[in-house]
């Protein structure tokens, strides 16, 4: 498994530890009689923040743990070369598509629960969770890539 | 259309380069080993500046090392 490949299925896990907590919450609101504006918003707050930090924090400690490893079992102090080549990159920008179509059918679906005369708070939720959907999506395409060779 | 792809001679080249590790020509072109598997398997064709700096590395011409013929090694003409 490559230093790229690593560093994705850690953003996976991350962004599934995030789905089941925004999942928890919202079924949460469910059984306490619906879904409530100031705690929706709240929510999506929380997601977007941990989302981030999440990110930033496990693609730093990755880093740290494979270059610890990597001397363990080299015994060197020889630096692994982390790049990114060419090949990364179009694994990358296509992973981002694949992202991005599934986040755009995300956005239409949501929409639709509106015109169908669901309540508004209904739509930003299914917003949030399609986002983080997109992005697992796009985590697996990306790995699926790499297993494949391209 | 035509049912080309891109065939490489990578391993043959890195055995007559003293058995050269495919780590060591991922390091000498700047890209990673799984890039370098990839190509060689014939999984990811590179684009061209790389498969000009794999030649470079060999000392040999581009057509040396990459070839694009047809699926079935039956001799069609182009």
């Amino acid at each position: 498994m490559s230093y790229q490949e690593k560093n994705i299925t850690v953003s996976l896990v991350s962004t599934l530890l995030i789905l089941g907590y925004y999942l928890v919450n919202v079924f949460q609101m469910y059984q306490d009689g619906g879904l409530v504006a100031a705690r929706v918003f709240r929510l999506w707050a929380i997601v977007i923040v941990a989302g981030i930090i999440v990110n930033i924090v496990s693609s730093i400690l990755t880093n740290i743990v494979l270059s610890i490893v990597h001397a363990i079992k080299t015994r060197t102090e020889e630096e692994e070369r982390f790049i990114e080549d060419e090949r990364d990159k179009l694994i990358g920008l296509n992973g981002m598509r694949v992202s991005y179509i599934m986040f755009s059918i995300g956005v239409l679906l949501a929409m639709l629960t509106f015109v169908f005369g669901q309540p508004p708070l209904v739509m930003f939720s299914l917003i949030i969770f399609f986002s983080l959907v997109a992005e697992i999506v796009g985590d697996i395409s990306q790995i699926y890539r790499y297993r494949r060779g391209f | 259309m035509d049912k080309r792809r891109v065939r490489n001679n990578i391993r043959k080249l890195r055995f007559h380069h003293d058995e050269m590790t495919q780590e060591q020509l991922a390091e000498k072109v700047g890209v990673t080993r799984q890039t370098i598997i990839a190509i060689e398997q014939g999984k990811y064709s590179p684009s061209l500046e790389l498969a000009f700096r794999v030649a470079l590395v060999f000392g040999v011409p581009l057509e040396e090392v990459f070839s694009y013929t047809f699926d079935d090694d039956s001799a069609k003409t182009a």
